[in-house]
């Protein structure tokens, strides 16, 4: 009678501890902020791009992807953007990726505004403002850094300038 | 030590048995031989009983104690209190919980909120208790359930003597006649009584409504659904609580969902000075009587995640949300939250003009958002070359947008046609009168080229501007963990119905040389059980008082 009862009690009580540490551990994780931290993984995004086709963070797998959050109203986003453009041209090669997230404007605004700044990294419309739900993007510009093993790596709130960024790159490519 | 566990009649007990499985009799002397027996679990041994207990036992017998359980829950009742004691978390929407106790309490208040009381349900220790309670419910229920289960379905017919003497109910007396005869006799009348009898030579078992017994059980499985069912809300897709902004005439995607929301039209009325009273017309508040949101629903049906495609939508629901009355499709409901009645400029149908003549083009549709670029107008041809929303001059005096909300919008265009040059002409266009005054669209005009005095766009009436009249604030919840939760407490209300409004009453009977002994137990009701055992005895032709019949004692 007894040997055939333990099995039992320990896959009761390897139940109970498995569903028990979810649901704290999900109480424990729930309460920090849904915001993307440094270490983590960037929440993935299906985002229309200005070539027309969709681009998702898995499309640049194995890149270190510099994902910008801007807007044409953003005085210090314009500001940034002709640093990004070089940093582009410079380290394109190198296996690192501009990403310019548009923060909800339209084609013709959006258009109008790369051409202008004469920018050829790929811009994605966040006309629904998901991307920006989804990283928790308050002040703009904001840039998240993601290295080659897609985790985030750090992440800069406010206006990025050539020297800066360059190095936050450089910290992406090396090994 | 091991102790002896085998009893008189030759049954092998297990540890902890307390009546003898097989004949009833007591294992245990009590100091006081008339007491009444502990009929609890049928006197088996829990589960958990063991001689030397291990690791594993000792957990299990952690939880499977009732003192344990108690402690639980109260412990979790005390802790529950400190939620209450100053206003959750949860309750706000966008808002910063590190300095709001501090500026409302308080040095409590900035202390409340740094113990994490401020989300006392939500914290670790909380669901923890809640968890070992969850675990404290399977284990006793399994501990009890499965050998009372057992006992119940093998109860032997002829018991030992102390077995009966020492039941609650207890007669004894001398008969005449054949004790085999008695007994069917007795078995006929209780059957009438709706006993199901068992009768052995001269010993009989009558019982009924043994599935009382279960009613504990049955609410205890109810409470474990329950408690997993909150427990686990929190899995994706399970839980949705948002609020968001539903511009009127406007399809808005839900986010997390397949849904898209258009707010038909937004209504808010107010109290009259009639409707209110003398007192609070004197505070001169505005009070709003309705506030609804007209709505429709859609549902995605293809092309939902591909953002290069309009998604494919299926209308599912209309209905007016009004406060106290959400919008409600399949677990997905809006509630009524806030609004926002300033007006914003949506399109826009400007007439070109020829300032000279006076002659009256034509007119064409300019939308804020992802206008139409090129437009015929009479002989003219017009390119829209760019727009500004909220149009401003930087410090080098180039057109800029201040934002992206049409509070100021500018366009613009490169004319072609007659008596214009073939590259076209450039003019601007500001659709509200007070920007054109303001950021002096005749003089940009004059800069760009001079086609302000050739042509003129203007709107001619009121019914050429579309406005996006009001914002509608929605609250989105999906709740779909809750049809758990009712089923758990629709369980536990069965378990309560079982347990409450039937007991289980067994009477046994056993006749040794002429001699009646009658034993009888119910798990509550004593009362009436005694009334039964009476009139039974009165069909047999014995009379007795009903309160005799009682042995005294507490135990049940």
């Amino acid at each position: 009678m007894g040997k055939a009862r333990r099995p039992v009690q320990i896959i009761i009580l390897i139940f109970i501890v498995i569903l028990g540490s979810y649901a704290i551990g999900s109480a424990v994780l729930g309460n920090g902020s849904e915001k993307p931290q440094i270490g983590d993984k960037p929440p993935a995004v299906k985002l229309l791009g200005l070539d027309g086709k969709v681009h998702t963070l898995d499309d640049y797998k194995g890149n270190a992807i510099v994902i910008n959050f801007w807007a044409t109203w953003c005085t210090y986003c314009v500001k940034e953007m002709p640093a990004l453009q070089q940093q582009w041209e410079k380290w394109r090669d190198q296996g690192v990726v501009i990403l310019g997230v548009n923060t909800g404007e339209d084609k013709m605004t959006v258009q109008n505004f790369t051409e202008q700044m004469g920018v050829d990294f790929p811009v994605l419309y966040d006309s629904n403002n998901e991307a920006v739900v989804r990283y928790g993007v308050v002040p703009m510009p904001t840039t998240f850094f993601v290295d080659k093993k897609g985790k985030i790596a750090s992440i800069h709130e406010g206006e990025l300038n050539l020297t800066t960024l360059d190095d936050q790159i450089k910290q992406l490519v090396k090994p | 030590m091991i102790k002896n566990t085998k009893c008189e009649c030759g049954h092998q007990n297990r540890v902890g048995t307390v009546l003898c499985e097989a004949c009833g009799k007591p294992l245990y002397e009590i100091s006081n031989p008339d007491e009444l027996l502990e009929m609890r679990y049928d006197g088996v041994a829990r589960r958990s009983q063991r001689s030397n207990p291990n690791f594993i036992d000792k957990i299990w017998n952690f939880f499977s104690s009732v003192k344990v359980a108690i402690y639980l829950i109260i412990i979790t009742l005390i802790g529950a209190i400190f939620g209450t004691i100053f206003e959750q978390e949860s309750n706000f929407v966008n808002f910063d919980p590190s300095t709001f106790y501090k500026e409302k309490y308080g040095a409590i208040g900035d202390i409340y909120y740094n113990l994490g009381l401020s989300h006392t349900y939500e914290s670790w220790w909380f669901v923890l208790l809640l968890v070992m309670i969850g675990a404290s419910l399977v284990i006793c229920s399994l501990d009890r359930v499965l050998p009372l289960y057992k006992a119940l379905s093998k109860q032997k017919i002829h018991k030992h003597m102390q077995f009966l003497t020492r039941q609650k109910i207890v007669y004894q007396g001398p008969i005449h006649g054949d004790a085999a005869q008695w007994v069917l006799q007795a078995a006929a009348v209780l059957k009438k009584k709706r006993y199901r009898v068992h009768v052995e030579h001269d010993a009989l078992l009558a019982e009924k409504q043994r599935f009382s017994r279960w009613g504990p059980y049955v609410i205890h499985i109810g409470l474990i659904v329950f408690l997993l069912a909150v427990l686990f809300r929190g899995l994706p897709g399970l839980h949705l609580d948002k609020h968001y902004w539903f511009p009127e005439g406007e399809i808005t995607k839900i986010p997390d969902t397949k849904m898209y929301m258009k707010n038909e039209k937004f209504t808010v009325e107010y109290y009259t000075e009639d409707e209110m009273s003398e007192e609070f017309r004197s505070t001169g508040k505005i009070v709003p009587k309705l506030f609804e949101t007209q709505v429709t629903l859609y549902e995605c049906t293809a092309d939902c995640d591909d953002p290069s495609r309009e998604p494919q939508l299926t209308e599912v629901k209309q209905h007016a949300i009004r406060v106290n009355d959400p919008l409600n499709f399949k677990g997905l409901k809006a509630y009524q939250f806030d609004y926002d009645l300033t007006p914003k400029l949506r399109s826009v149908q400007p007439m070109l003009v020829d300032k000279v003549t006076g002659e009256q083009y034509g007119k064409f549709k300019l939308e804020m958002t992802n206008p139409e670029r090129n437009f015929d107008v009479g002989p003219y041809t017009l390119e829209l070359k760019n727009k500004f929303m909220d149009f401003s001059l930087n410090e080098q005096g180039q057109p800029i947008s201040k934002s992206k909300d049409p509070n100021a919008p500018a366009f613009l265009f490169v004319i072609k046609g007659p008596d214009l040059p073939e590259e076209g002409s450039q003019y601007i266009y500001f659709p509200k009168q007070i920007d054109k005054e303001r950021f002096q669209q005749d003089s940009i005009n004059e800069k760009l080229g001079g086609l302000q005095n050739k042509l003129v766009l203007d709107v001619i009436g009121m019914e050429d501007v579309d406005f996006i009249q009001s914002s509608s604030y929605l609250n989105i919840r999906i709740d779909r963990a809750m049809p758990y939760v009712w089923t758990g407490l629709g369980i536990v209300m069965l378990g309560l119905i079982m347990g409450f409004y039937w007991q289980h009453r067994r009477i046994w009977l056993r006749i040794d040389g002429g001699v009646l002994t009658l034993g009888g137990h119910t798990t509550k009701n004593w009362f009436g059980m005694r009334r039964e055992v009476a009139s039974l005895l009165k069909v047999m032709g014995i009379d007795v008082e009903e309160k005799s019949l009682d042995n005294g004692g507490n135990r049940s």
